[in-house]
């Protein structure tokens, strides 16, 4: 038997290739959501400065430098109210009004945005405020910054990061694992229905997929195949019914013809002619009891295999008996007919039905292999099969009839001539599938090779 | 020899009862397997011939009812089935011996006579003897008139088969099962050419053949 080729794992592939998108579409999302949000915040810090400038600048423009210190220092305490910052200093850098220490020098940059850190003291102890601020050189060498303090903004910023990442991950997460769980799930049902398959095809037709009433699409499918599989059963009984009652009631007349004719052939004083019509009849009738035979044992091997008694057969033994059983036989053809192979190869099956196969083979082989021929029966142990083979170097098959041939009746054009039903290739056929194997016709070139894998004995 | 055939099939049945009775048996007819049973203990009888199929009792039911009593006649199963399974089920139930129908009348003639000597030459001897030809069973040596002859094992099984069935006929059929453990019939006469190489080396050289052929039916070993 072939191992079965290595699952694709196709369900759990798109699982992750369904994780790896969700997680793409989540960062974009959440990272477009924290540039707008930052941006509206800077935004909205920057146009609360920008009123307070006017403001201020319109103090000044009325009522000149004191009008604006005076605001200012109405305002010095507004730190603590609204986190705005002031500072207006003397062209030395002396300060005049503001509830700022000293001018940050090291962004003295006029009319530009600039950020900076103030260390101011709380209740925790210092702690570093950054502050967003704008400033201006007024006539006369002085300077004015007026800001805000951002600090705020800053943690709300870096809880949405913080937010958006543990979203993020744990989006990310449950869908992994729902991911995981849904591909299992499916490859669960998925082998479900494969092994069932598998059986079915082993012959056990009243085997039926596993349907959960979860009312999903593999229950669809499941429900969908079950009813086909009904139908088939229904028809491959009733086709079976119909062969195996034909062929019983084909016995009984050919019997009764058969001992009728044979009781005939009794009487004294029949003429040469006459005997010589009834055993040829005889002889046929022969055949189509031959025929019929051959046909009740395929309909069974193909239907009622489970009903076949089996047990554990040396295939090598039985190949090297039946060879000196015929060996004799081809040998008054002067057709060389060897085994070679294992010494011993134990597969479980039916001897009499196997021991049908290997005599079918070779009775093949002998009847078209041409005098002086040769026909090499083997027997080869692999880890998991048995092989066994029959190779002749006769007129073989042609690539394209070797599929057919297997059916049963089917014979090609070349042998029309030749005696035979065009049954023993299929019983071969149905033996060896009876056993879960598989069977292959090969070019011995020139010559057939028919091969037959069986599962080895285990143990 | 008195035989009991058990058969539904009528004119089967009249047709084998006349050819039994004409070679020499006394023969009862039954046509179901209860009036077939009830004749069987009414006996005693050499061989039963029963049918697999047959109304209110099939065939294999009457050999278990026939062993229960402990009735050991031999019994010969006819059958249209013919399967594997239905065989080993047949020999399995207490039969003897199996007959797949349609059968050559000549076939069931040597049946007959092997169950029914089955009992007398199934003893335990090492020795065979007849006429002038000797088999060592043990040593597995064969000697015709103290000559040595040479024979390879199957040979020597196939010889042994049909000095244990001395005097009576022996069907292809019977060889293949008997000697080869083939319980089909293959296409080719393959018994035959192993016969006339036994022939060859038994009766070649020998005034007096003892290996027969019956025509239509198979051979005999016999002076």
């Amino acid at each position: 038997m072939t191992a079965p080729p290595r699952m694709r794992l196709s369900s759990s592939r798109l699982a992750a290739l369904f994780v790896v998108i969700f997680a793409a579409a989540i960062t974009l999302v959440l990272t477009a959501v924290y540039v707008l949000t930052a941006r509206v915040l800077d935004r909205e810090v920057d146009s609360v400065i920008r009123s307070e400038v006017t403001h201020l600048i319109d103090d000044y423009t009325s009522g000149g430098l004191l009008q604006l210190v005076a605001t200012l220092r109405r305002r010095a305490d507004s730190w603590d109210r609204n986190g705005a910052v002031y500072l207006l200093i003397e062209p030395t850098g002396y300060p005049i009004a503001g509830n700022l220490a000293h001018w940050p020098y090291d962004f003295d940059t006029y009319g530009n945005w600039i950020e900076f850190e103030i260390d101011a003291t709380e209740a925790g102890g210092v702690v570093s405020h950054p502050v967003r601020a704008q400033v201006f050189l007024l006539p006369g060498g002085r300077r004015l910054l007026v800001g805000t303090d951002i600090l705020e903004r800053h943690k709300l910023a870096s809880r949405l990061r913080t937010a958006m990442f543990w979203g993020a991950g744990s989006s990310v997460l449950l869908a992994t694992v729902f991911g995981l769980t849904y591909s299992r799930r499916i490859r669960r049902r998925v082998r479900a229905f494969a092994s069932t398959c598998e059986s079915i095809m082993g012959g056990d037709l009243s085997r039926r997929l596993p349907v959960e009433k979860s009312h999903d699409e593999f229950d669809e499918l499941g429900t969908a195949v079950n009813r086909m599989l009904e139908t088939i059963e229904l028809q491959t009984d009733m086709l079976r019914t119909t062969f195996d009652s034909a062929a019983h009631d084909l016995r009984g007349p050919l019997y009764r013809a058969r001992v009728r004719i044979e009781e005939s052939l009794q009487h004294e004083g029949l003429s040469e002619d006459a005997r010589g019509t009834m055993e040829a009849t005889l002889a046929e009738l022969e055949r189509v009891q031959r025929t019929l035979g051959t046909l009740l044992q395929i309909a069974q091997a193909e239907g009622r295999g489970r009903d076949v008694p089996t047990e554990p057969v040396d295939l090598a033994a039985l190949a090297r008996e039946l060879v000196e059983l015929y060996r004799p036989e081809a040998a008054t053809r002067d057709i060389t007919l060897e085994y070679g192979g294992a010494e011993i190869a134990t597969t479980r099956g039916n001897s009499q039905l196997l021991a049908q196969v290997l005599v079918n083979l070779i009775e093949n082989a002998i009847k078209y292999v041409s005098p002086a021929g040769r026909i090499d029966v083997s027997v080869a142990v692999e880890p998991d099969t048995i092989v066994l083979q029959v190779a002749d170097n006769g007129p073989g098959i042609p690539a394209a009839d070797r599929q057919r041939i297997l059916q049963p009746f089917v014979r090609l054009e070349r042998d029309r001539e030749q005696v035979g039903s065009g049954l023993g290739l299929s019983l071969v056929a149905a033996v060896v599938r009876l056993h879960r194997g598989s069977i292959e016709l090969l070019d011995n070139d020139p010559g057939l090779i028919v091969r037959c894998r069986l599962p080895k004995e285990s143990g | 020899m008195r035989l009991l055939l058990i058969e539904d099939d009528l004119q089967a049945a009249e047709y084998l009862v006349k050819g039994l009775r004409e070679s020499g048996y006394s023969v009862e007819h039954s046509p179901d397997g209860r009036d077939g049973l009830d004749k069987a203990g009414r006996g005693p009888y050499d061989v039963i011939i029963a049918d697999r199929q047959l109304p209110y009792l099939d065939g294999l039911s009457v050999i278990t009812a026939l062993r229960e009593r402990s009735d050991r006649t031999p019994v010969l199963i006819l059958s249209a089935l013919g399967t594997v399974d239905d065989r080993v089920h047949g020999l399995k139930a207490g039969g003897d011996d199996y007959l797949t129908k349609p059968f050559a009348f000549a076939e069931l003639l040597a049946r007959i006579e092997a169950l029914n000597r089955r009992g007398a030459a199934a003893s335990e001897t090492t020795r065979l003897k007849i006429a002038d030809l000797e088999l060592d069973l043990l040593a597995r040596r064969v000697t015709r008139a103290a000559r040595n002859i040479e024979l390879t094992t199957k040979e020597f099984q196939l010889l042994e088969y049909l000095v244990r069935h001395a005097g009576q006929t022996v069907t292809r059929t019977m060889l293949l099962e008997g000697v080869w453990n083939l319980h089909f019939d293959p296409q080719t006469n393959i018994t035959d050419v192993h016969m006339s190489r036994l022939r060859n080396a038994i009766d070649k050289g020998f005034p007096k053949p003892l290996i027969h052929t019956v025509r239509g039916a198979g051979y005999v070993l016999k002076e």
